[in-house]
């Protein structure tokens, strides 16, 4: 119930934009409250009484939550009052955003209760997950694998989240995968990552934080991390994608092996909606991730056609896994309804998601807010580097979209922005101006690569940078892998990452590049891929 | 304002009342005495609002009749009044102890003049008051009986037979078998016994046509809907069995009590031990032992007690939970002796298939449609084929061995509302974390690992303080072989461990634990230093993460001076204390187990699948 003009209980914050009251959001027994905050602005949320979950995660009464540049919903089995409160302090805008506050409680771009939700369906997964853990538990098997399916934006994260917190809540540990490069699990985008989750999800900031040097409010995870610096799986008909893919399911069966808890548990593999459209190659890839992972379960959202096509091709059908025969364990494919809160995250919306991601890689919680309990500071460390010092790799592949983008619309070529562009087959060859038009570079990666590292296995699109320095390193992520400096391609593309170096700038001329690194010292002597085309670009990391 | 506009705002204004506010309910006085032209409409707004809003906000709501009545007086004394009787039946039947407590004093206060009153009556004419309390004694008197006819075993006794691990596959032993067993025999109904059907036939009759008018007003609520599947089963159940006299007891003495109990409409999924820590308004209402009224329908008591009752291998039961139902009271344990697997009982039967009682004995199997002998059954959505799944507190040992639910992974079973597993994910767990919300078991080990949460949530504290002096930074991933080594770090139990618990060879060598804490120092951030191999057996240190220190640590290191040696080789070198750890000092005893772990782990090359170009 908002009461206009009651705003005198404001906690002591700045007020100089006025903040809008407090408001207090009852909620009825099945029914959840969506919101959607702009980055810049930032709201705070207590939970009054009864019990209410994020994304699976219940939230403790009386506790103040902040979030800024969210889509969320804070959903209630029994009922609950929420109150909510806006922070109208100017938020750090080294990026330039200015906050924006919206029209709903609390400065909310958009907030509605809604009384239809998919919840029932998502927590009967659950149960239906539970009943095949205590089987798998009972005869000695692998606990279930789920793959989740569906198309952009119809909840694929949030069913990975709800799933894991309900896991995590019952004392299960599920190990889960990400294999969405657009998004980053506990890393940057760009990233594959697979983590096992024994403690609470992190209510404000999606999955948590990955370790850091210092104490977290919230247990920290710990992620096992590949590069995959490319938006969609499908690049270089995922040439790249598919060997990581089978590199993190080796590890992670490997974890599997050794671990009782997550192996009776299992995995929960999310995947970009790039999969789920009628991409050509898409359902190769799917297939192999439905081999790779043994994968019992297939939950797709959001999409009758492919639900079909899914259920077709994999219900009933026996499971990769070796023990399948004995037994007995075949694939289910279940359909799901996409919940109504699903909102399309526009370009704009996903990007600043990403800078964030990355900025808190570097930089620690994104919400520079009062409380100091859960905002943790990070100082990376700048440092200069001598560019011959460097191993670097580039991936030289083109995507579909990339082709026939060039060919029709050379104009793409000119924009030097973070968004798949045609640049990245040339830095190769030592070149003065990294900037020069290049006609018709996908063929020219195509029939260069081959010529160059004849001495490696010419199949890897992934070549050495050699000085000088490309200018275009600037404002682009390095990722460090665990891959010594001589490694061949094959083994830096397949080598799990210790981190990411931010390049801040290049002295073409010196040969030097100036880097913020999370960790101090020395930099450590690895292979280092070029995260060029994703993230891509991310002007004014630092000031 | 016409008033049924009136009756709609004030209802309204009802809704937002959630807790004990006493703003709230003063605003809601004065508005009931603004409009005292209304009086009967609000009246009537008010009790409609008392029935039907979830048991712990009945209280408040009771508080609003109680303070109208008190500052306002008639006419509102006198339209309240006329109901107050059922009104407070009903919020009393639906609350737990506590809140009953509270009613107590209540009624208590309406014997009284109003405080503040120049008026000498008491707040409601006394026979209400009187009716009131003579139906208490009553309750608590018949309460009281049935605890002491607790020896007395009875059909839940009898169908706990059934849910014995010793009844797994289900057998199909022959009834009567298990009547010889508890020495009952099965008469055949008497006519004092018919007589006896008959009115419950009709009670059953009258319920159902209750129950049908709820549902129909609530459809969505899962309470109604169980509720009016198992009184229709219940029914089938009467007209189409022998029950012996205990078993027609039973039924009866429910029936009963839910004709006292008219079903509320919004009731939370109750829990049987919601209560323990939470404040009075959220929770859901745990009944006390002494507690008159049972709600038949209310799966979690039921499964509380048909768990209490059947893991008898569970040294201590959870304290709430045989509070449940008194008058079907936990049997002296029949020794040690296997039940043989018996047919269930058609009526509990009934109950499970409709989804209010956890499923039977099997915990866990593939073909959930097992199911229950029930005649005349029909095909209902709230199959709840088999696993103990509902379950309150579980044993201590398997914490997490009792959440499954027999539900099977397929698309139709998705839509099926199964509230009463929710028991799993919220009620049977009650013991939250006030930091985090994290929720624990009642068990004693549930509050060992509540307190060392709440020890890793304080120490945490103190070290964000701490550390919020010094710059921090992100640390680097950990490689592959680290990865799969490590173990998820608990915040419950990384605050005793002196060991790291993230680290790899904690989790692998069993002997650690018995082994003296091992020297560590935190690894340093010096890339040189951190480069430097033990100047004795030459090797790298690893880099750990600790959960405990919350940095990256080096085991069995030791700084001498300004290098940094492993301390079993400083230690052998020394000739010191033998050495603490696996570490011989010679570098092939590390290598060596890194070799033997090499054929299982990702680093193998030859197990990478190559893919064509």
């Amino acid at each position: 119930m908002s009461l206009p003009g009651l705003g005198l209980t404001q906690p002591l914050d700045e007020r100089s934009q006025g903040p809008a009251p407090p408001s207090q959001i009852s909620l009825k027994p099945g029914s959840e409250w969506r919101f959607e905050v702009a980055f810049g602005h930032i709201i705070k949320v207590k939970l009054l009484n009864g019990t209410a979950e994020l994304f699976g995660t219940e939230l403790a009464e009386s506790q103040t939550y902040t979030f800024t540049g969210t889509k969320a919903a804070i959903f209630t089995w029994h009922g609950c009052s929420l109150e909510v409160s806006a922070v109208d302090k100017p938020a750090s805008t080294s990026d330039g955003i200015t906050p924006t506050a919206g029209r709903g409680a609390a400065g909310c771009q958009s907030e509605y209760t809604a009384e239809e939700t998919p919840m029932v369906e998502y927590a009967n997964v659950h149960f239906a997950l539970e009943t095949m853990r205590e089987e798998a538990l009972s005869i000695g098997k692998d606990g279930p694998r789920v793959l989740l399916l569906g198309p952009e934006n119809t909840g694929k994260t949030t069913l990975a989240k709800i799933l894991t917190a309900y896991a995590t809540k019952i004392g299960r540990q599920p190990l889960v995968v990400n294999l969405d490069p657009t998004e980053g699990m506990l890393s940057v985008p760009g990233t594959l990552t697979a983590t096992t989750f024994r403690t609470i999800l992190d209510v404000e900031d999606g999955w948590g934080s990955s370790p850091m040097s210092g104490p977290s409010p919230v247990p920290v995870k710990l992620p096992l991390v590949y590069s995959y610096p490319m938006e969609s799986p499908l690049d270089g008909e995922g040439a790249v994608y598919r060997p990581i893919i089978s590199r993190l399911a080796l590890s992670v069966t490997g974890r599997m092996a050794e671990d009782e808890d997550v192996r009776e548990t299992g995995i929960i593999v999310d995947t970009p909606g790039i999969l789920s459209l009628d991409n050509p190659g898409a359902m190769d890839l799917i297939n192999h991730i439905v081999t790779e992972f043994s994968i019992t379960t297939i939950l797709v959202l959001g999409s009758e056609r492919l639900y079909s096509t899914i259920a077709r091709q994999y219900d009933n059908k026996p499971s990769s896994s070796a023990t399948a025969a004995v037994f007995d364990e075949v694939i289910s494919v279940v359909k799901l309804s996409k919940s109504g809160g699903c909102v399309d995250r526009d370009a704009a919306f996903r990007k600043a998601t990403r800078e964030s991601q990355i900025r808190s890689y570097f930089f620690g919680n994104p919400i520079p807010i009062s409380s100091p309990s859960s905002a943790i500071t990070l100082s990376p460390h700048a440092q200069q580097l001598d560019f011959t010092s460097l191993s670097l790799y580039n991936y030289t592949v083109t995507s579909a979209d990339d082709e026939d983008e060039d060919e029709y619309d050379p104009s793409q070529l000119a924009t030097n922005s973070f968004l798949p562009g045609g640049q990245d087959d040339y830095p190769t060859e030592p070149k003065q101006d990294p900037d020069r038009a290049a006609p018709l570079p996908g063929v020219v990666g195509s029939l260069s690569e081959p010529a160059e590292n004849a001495n490696n296995v010419s199949s890897v699109p992934l070549k050495k940078v050699l000085p000088p320095a490309p200018s275009d390193l600037a404002n682009t992520l390095l990722a460090i892998t665990h891959a010594p400096t001589n490694a061949s391609p094959a083994d830096v593309r397949d080598a799990s990452i210790m981190g990411f170096l931010y390049v801040a700038d290049v002295d073409v001329q010196k040969g030097t590049i100036r880097v913020l690194a999370p960790v101090g010292g020395r930099m450590p002597p690895r292979a280092v891929i070029w995260a060029k085309r994703w993230p891509g670009e991310l002007v004014g990391l630092v000031g | 304002m016409s008033s049924a506009e009136i009756a709609e705002d004030y209802k309204s204004s009802l809704e937002d009342l959630t807790s004990n506010d006493g703003m709230q309910i003063r605003t809601l006085t004065v508005i009931a005495k603004e409009n005292t032209d209304y009086a009967q409409a609000i009246s009537r707004v008010l009790e409609n609002h008392i029935r039907t809003t979830p048991p712990p906000q009945k209280l408040p709501a009771l508080y609003v009749a109680d303070s109208i009545v008190k500052n306002i007086g008639n006419p509102y004394t006198g339209f309240l009044g006329r109901n107050m009787y059922q009104t407070f039946m009903n919020v009393y039947t639906l609350v737990d102890g506590n809140t009953r407590k509270k009613l107590d004093e209540m009624l208590n206060t309406w014997k009284l003049p109003a405080p503040g009153s120049k008026d000498t009556r008491p707040v409601f004419p006394p026979e209400i008051t009187r009716n009131i309390e003579s139906a208490l004694i009553k309750a608590r008197t018949a309460a009281l009986q049935q605890q002491q006819a607790r020896a007395q075993p009875d059909i839940l006794g009898r169908s706990r037979a059934s849910v014995t691990p010793t009844g797994r596959t289900n057998s199909p032993m022959p009834q009567n078998h298990q009547h010889a067993q508890n020495g009952h025999s099965t008469p055949t109904p008497s006519l004092p016994q018919r007589q006896d059907l008959d009115y419950l036939n009709r009670d059953v009759d009258a319920l159902i046509v209750s129950a049908k008018k709820d549902f129909a007003n609530s459809p969505f609520n899962p309470v109604s809907q169980q509720r009016l599947k198992a009184l229709v089963d219940l029914q089938a159940i009467l007209q189409t069995q022998q029950l012996s006299p205990e078993q027609l007891k039973l039924v009866r003495d429910q029936v009963s009590a839910l004709a006292a109990s008219r079903p509320p409409s919004v009731p939370p999924i109750a829990g049987p031990s919601g209560s323990a820590v939470s404040t009075p308004p959220v929770i859901p209402p745990a009944p006390p032992v002494s507690q008159p009224f049972q709600q038949l329908l209310n799966s979690g008591t039921l499964a509380g007690l048909i768990k209490a009752t059947a893991s008898r291998q569970q040294p201590t039961p959870p304290p709430q939970m045989p509070a449940a139902l008194p008058q079907m009271p936990q049997i002296p344990q029949q020794g040690n002796t296997p039940q043989p697997a018996a047919q269930e009982n058609p009526l509990i039967a009934a109950l499970r298939a409709r989804g209010l009682l956890p499923g039977g004995p099997t915990p866990s199997s593939l073909t959930p449609s097992t199911s229950t002998p029930v005649p005349g059954r029909t095909t209902l959505p709230f199959i709840l084929p088999n696993g103990m799944q509902v379950t309150p507190p579980a044993p201590s040992q398997t914490p997490i061995a009792a959440n499954g639910s027999g539900v099977p992974m397929k698309s139709a079973a998705m839509k099926i509302p199964r509230f009463a597993l929710l028991v799993s994910l919220y009620d049977s767990r009650p013991n939250r974390c006030g930091t985090c919300g994290r929720r624990f078991l009642t068990t004693d080990e549930g509050k060992e690992m509540k307190a060392r949460h709440l020890d890793w949530h304080f120490k945490t504290n103190q070290r964000m303080t701490e550390s919020s002096r010094r710059a921090q930074n992100r640390s680097w991933y950990v490689d592959e072989r680290d990865w799969i080594k490590s173990r998820e770090a608990g915040d419950e139990n990384g605050a005793v461990d002196t060991q790291p618990t993230t680290e790899g060879t904690a989790g692998v060598d069993g002997n650690a634990k018995q082994e003296p804490p091992k020297p560590w120092i935190r690894a340093p951030n010096d890339a040189t230093l951190r480069n430097t191999p033990c100047p004795i057996c030459q090797e790298k240190f690893e880099s750990t993460w600790s959960e405990d220190v919350q940095d990256w640590i080096w085991q069995d290191a030791t700084k001498v001076g300004s290098r940094v040696y492993h301390a079993s080789c400083y230690a052998e070198v020394t000739k010191g204390p033998a050495p603490t750890s696996q570490r011989t000092g010679t570098p092939d005893s590390v290598l060596g187990k890194r070799k033997a772990e090499g054929t299982e782990s990702p680093g193998h090359k030859t197990r990478i699948k190559t893919e064509p170009a």
